[in-house]
């Protein structure tokens, strides 16, 4: 039973000039309960536009279209009116840069209560106590909670926006490059509380980074976007050593690998202005294996796999060698 | 340690006010043309009075020991004797700050309020053609020269408020209600322009608050949670607006004692602004220098109050 | 100018703005994308050019009697008269000239003042700067009027010491302003760079410090003029300007001392005042615009009172939100 289902997701911005930017351009995935997906790529390819418009957070200078259903009905129907209800209760979110997501001049515990109070969670001295249990489980003791968020250290503020997230037991967390700007034992500690999490409650989450690592270590499923759309879709593993587009492949070649002595692999040039119409596939530009129909026809997302997909027009030649990685 | 800031702040404050009391007596006593034997350019300053001064500020003794009779008096509250009335200075600036404070804490509020309340709605509709006319009425209220506002009242409102002085003369006897009736209706038209000369001011200061405050992530966190726009603007955007509010609010303090100065001008408002205005015209210096220091005194002590209250609202203040 | 980057939170593959260059073509731009900066310079200059021209275009010579006392508009006197039955039309033109020269040349001693004193504070650091930045503090906290009124009935009354005195009161922005810039100009790469090279301190001064500041000094300047006139006139008022001088001010004095409004005699009182009050409107609109080039508001509002837009699904007819 498909617990999150996007269809067709669009995001427009205006432009001062007038014109429109086509930031997300027909975005679809699923999610099941308790799965954990990622959702990859450069800065700027929309992935965290993506998710803000799963809970509607954009702002006034944008159009969304499409479709978002949760347990089969679309929240996003009738915008702000179908979206309030979920918010937080369903479908949380964990901020980059926690420095600023949480409010400074107010203690974390209350902070942590806001919620629970606005959806009748818990009240008063037990809205309280659990927001004590809840730091605790993200492994704050709970008389911290009385403190504000500048007597936090960064790993410590993570945790506690990720608490804070947890206040009314939604059943879908998107974090938003939640280990960005920490340094790598705390990352690593902040990975596994979510998969802990996610395995202990059923918590299904969506992963949003551009650090392959980190989305490699805990997804079970990553989606690969690329110039506002997705352009590989599937299992972790197989993206990881049979990707079925060449940003993909070059994406998790990119990583440095401290121990090889393979030169570093950069991506040269860089991603398709959005403002305008692109014509045949956005990365054949820097693709290293493009072809004479790249440049004119947009390759479809197509099913190359079982719940693996890909567009890229490669997967229609039968020459298709993709490099494996060892 | 966060007594740290209180005690810093209660030092600079000190420190202030004694820097002030030196000043006084530099500039009316070190400097050439010593005010007090300006006492020449004094029309009716009496050879007594004269010969009393000199004695009791030892105006024959070396600087350094005017100074320091000069400490000593001020200790014993003593700020000298008005040229004017004979009567002492702390006397006479007892009763004019006692009026002045009603006229000025009423404009004030009331200027904070809507303030408070235009910035707001300036930030949130910014760009609409109703918000730019806001704010450059804003502008334009805050451009306006106090007296001069105070004059435009006056031509205007005269006929329905009173607009001279702080009662009416002509009220015999008057009950304790008749009485604070009367005060109040005088206080209407100078609170009124005090009110509209700050509020400009205030309205800018809010509005670029908030509209930093409405651009932070935590108030994308608490629309994400579900909080209705309503209880994110106050509790969140607003509440954070205050710290820089307050801030340039307390700076505003010595723009609050100028429009004071003028508008009880412009009134005949028996407050300490209109005493210090018939001391620069009757060239009464003692009133002068002690209207500065009272002045003074009030202004650090209010910006003092100021930062604790800043200190209350801000959790990250440790020094 | 490219895509804010605001908008879109993310650099949604747009090259990035072309970097702001830091010569006279930057006041050009911001003069071009401005609206509030284009009114506010408008403004701004058709004073200072009524005031550059005042000897050839006061109708009538502001010594002498033209009218009658208070006599009202008419088409002799386009404002009429104050009590000595001098042309108030000219009285403004002459006056603005004086009020606009008190003005700028307060604000310029202000800014060597003020200025010196930032640069020493930010450049020398230490107890100096500390020393500098007490002084600084206790200037900003005594209250600006008593402590002008005090030094002006000590000092006498004339042009110079009106100039002065108001300077007095100015200095404390600007040395502020610098001090920080001059500060986090020093820790540039380039600039230490230069001092490690040998390169004298005046030279850095003025080769890499003032460059990096000039922009927002103008604002500061801009913004500090509107404060000289605002106060030239409330000193005027309280008669400590100079009694020889026709100022804006002491227009709106002499109305007051002379019982216009008993007289009726609006125009001697509005003219002056809506002239101050335009001037200071002007440097306001122009230095805030300059400000607000040189520090944008990158952050979008995440709350507004519209909210994002609905897009129907083809075949769908539903309406957006």
């Amino acid at each position: 039973m498909t617990l999150l289902s996007v269809r067709g997701l669009h995001v427009w911005f205006d432009l001062p000039d007038g014109r429109q930017l086509h930031a997300v351009q027909d975005v679809s995935f699923d999610l099941d309960p308790g799965e954990r997906m990622g959702l990859v790529g450069e800065s700027g390819c929309g992935k965290t536009t993506s998710i803000l418009a799963l809970m509607g957070l954009l702002p006034s200078s944008a159009t969304v279209g499409g479709e978002v259903l949760l347990d089969g009905r679309n929240i996003l129907e009738r915008g702000e009116e179908t979206l309030r209800p979920h918010r937080w209760n369903e479908v949380a979110m964990v901020f980059q840069g926690a420095m600023n997501a949480l409010n400074p001049v107010k203690s974390v515990e209350r902070q942590i209560v806001e919620p629970m109070e606005l959806h009748h969670v818990a009240e008063g001295a037990a809205a309280s106590k659990q927001a004590g249990e809840l730091l605790e489980l993200v492994g704050i003791p709970a008389r911290a909670g009385t403190r504000y968020p500048h007597e936090f250290s960064g790993g410590m503020r993570q945790r506690a926006t990720i608490a804070m997230a947890l206040a009314c037991s939604p059943r879908i967390l998107l974090a938003d490059e939640p280990t960005t700007a920490l340094d790598v034992m705390v990352q690593a500690q902040i990975l596994e509380l979510l998969t802990g999490l996610s395995e202990e409650m059923g918590l299904a989450l969506v992963l949003v980074t551009h650090d392959l690592p980190v989305v490699a270590q805990i997804c079970e499923r990553a989606a690969v976007m690329y110039a506002g759309a997705i352009v590989e879709q599937g299992p972790m593993d197989e993206l990881f050593h049979s990707p079925r587009h060449p940003y993909t492949r070059l994406l998790f070649a990119a990583t440095p690998d401290l121990y090889a002595d393979e030169p570093v692999l950069s991506i040269p040039g860089a991603p398709p202005r959005l403002d305008q119409d692109i014509t045949g596939c956005p990365f054949h530009p820097r693709c290293d294996k493009a072809f004479e129909r790249c440049p004119r026809e947009r390759p479809e997302l197509k099913a190359v796999a079982a719940a693996h997909e890909a567009a890229c027009h490669l997967n229609d030649e039968v020459s298709w060698s993709g490099s494996r990685i060892e | 340690m966060r007594a740290d800031y209180v005690i810093k702040r209660t030092a600079f404050a000190i420190i202030t006010i004694f820097v002030s009391i030196t000043l006084n007596f530099f500039l009316f006593r070190v400097i050439p043309g010593d005010a007090v034997s300006n006492l020449a350019r004094v029309p009716h300053a009496t050879p007594q009075l004269r010969q009393a001064l000199e004695k009791e500020f030892g105006l024959d003794k070396p600087k350094w020991e005017q100074y320091v009779i000069y400490l000593k008096e001020l200790a014993h509250g003593n700020l000298g004797v008005s040229f004017a009335n004979q009567e002492p200075v702390w006397s006479n600036l007892k009763t004019a700050l006692a009026n002045t404070l009603p006229m000025v804490t009423l404009g004030t509020v009331f200027a904070i309020v809507i303030g408070l309340i235009a910035g707001v709605f300036s930030a949130w509709r910014r760009g609409t053609k109703l918000e730019q006319v806001s704010t450059n009425v804003a502008i334009a209220f805050y451009a306006f020269p106090t007296q001069w506002l105070a004059l435009v009242l006056l031509i205007y409102l005269s006929a329905f408020l009173p607009s001279h002085g702080m009662t009416n003369d002509f009220l015999l006897n008057p009950t304790p209600w008749e009485h604070f009736k009367d005060v109040l209706l005088h206080m209407v038209l100078p609170s009124l322009t005090l009110a509209l000369t700050l509020y400009g001011q205030y309205t800018l200061v809010v509005r670029s608050a908030m509209l930093e405050t409405l651009g932070e992530d935590y108030v994308l966190t608490a629309r994400a949670k579900g909080l209705p726009q309503r209880t994110i603007v106050v509790r969140h955007a607003l509440r954070n607006a205050m710290l820089p509010t307050t801030t340039l609010i307390a700076l505003s303090l010595g723009y609050i004692v100028a429009g004071a100065i003028l508008i009880e001008t412009v009134f005949s408002w028996p407050g300490i602004g209109s005493a210090v205005y018939q001391a620069v015209t009757q060239r009464d210096y003692p009133m002068l220098q002690g209207a500065f220091l009272v002045l003074t005194v009030s202004v650090i002590f209010a910006n003092f109050v100021a930062d604790l209250l800043y200190f209350k609202l801000d959790p990250r203040i440790t020094e | 100018m490219g895509v804010r980057p605001d908008i879109v939170g993310e650099g949604a593959g747009l090259e990035a703005p072309p970097p702001r260059r830091r010569r006279g073509g930057w006041f050009f731009q911001i003069l071009r994308e401005s609206r509030q900066a284009k009114v506010g310079l408008a403004v701004l200059l058709f004073f200072i050019v009524v005031a550059l021209l005042a000897p050839w275009i006061a109708p009538y010579s502001v010594h002498e009697q033209t009218g009658a006392v208070y006599c009202p508009p008419s088409s002799e006197h386009l404002l009429g008269c104050d009590d000595g039955g001098i042309d108030m039309l000219s009285l403004l033109i002459v006056g603005g000239r004086t009020s606009l020269v008190v003005g700028f040349a307060a604000t310029f001693v202000a800014m060597i003042i003020g200025g010196g004193i930032g640069i020493i504070a930010g450049y020398r650091g230490g107890w100096l700067d500390g020393l500098l930045m007490r002084i600084t503090d206790y200037f900003l906290v005594i209250p600006d009027l008593p402590l002008a009124i005090i030094v002006a009935a000590v000092w006498g009354p004339s042009l110079p010491h009106l100039i002065f005195v108001i300077a007095l009161l100015l200095w404390t922005s600007t040395a502020r302003i610098i001090r920080s810039q001059v500060k986090s100009v020093r820790e540039l790469v380039y600039v230490k760079r230069a001092r490690s090279l040998g390169a004298r301190n005046t030279r850095i001064v003025f080769r890499h410090v003032l460059p990096q500041i000039g922009p927002l000094l103008i604002a500061n300047t801009v913004l500090t003029v509107a404060i000289a006139i605002f106060d030239e006139t409330a000193l005027s008022f309280l008669g400590l300007g100079d009694p020889s001088a026709v100022t804006w001010g002491s227009i709106i004095q002499f109305a007051f001392l002379r019982s216009a409004i008993s007289a009726g005699a609006w125009w001697a009182i509005i003219p002056a005042g809506l002239c101050v009050a335009l001037v200071i409107m002007g440097c306001y609109w122009l230095g805030q615009a300059i400000e607000d080039a040189l520090n944008p508001r990158l952050k979008v509002a995440h709350l507004s009172p519209r909210s994002f837009r609905l897009r129907p699904l083809p075949g769908r007819g539903k309406d957006a939100e």
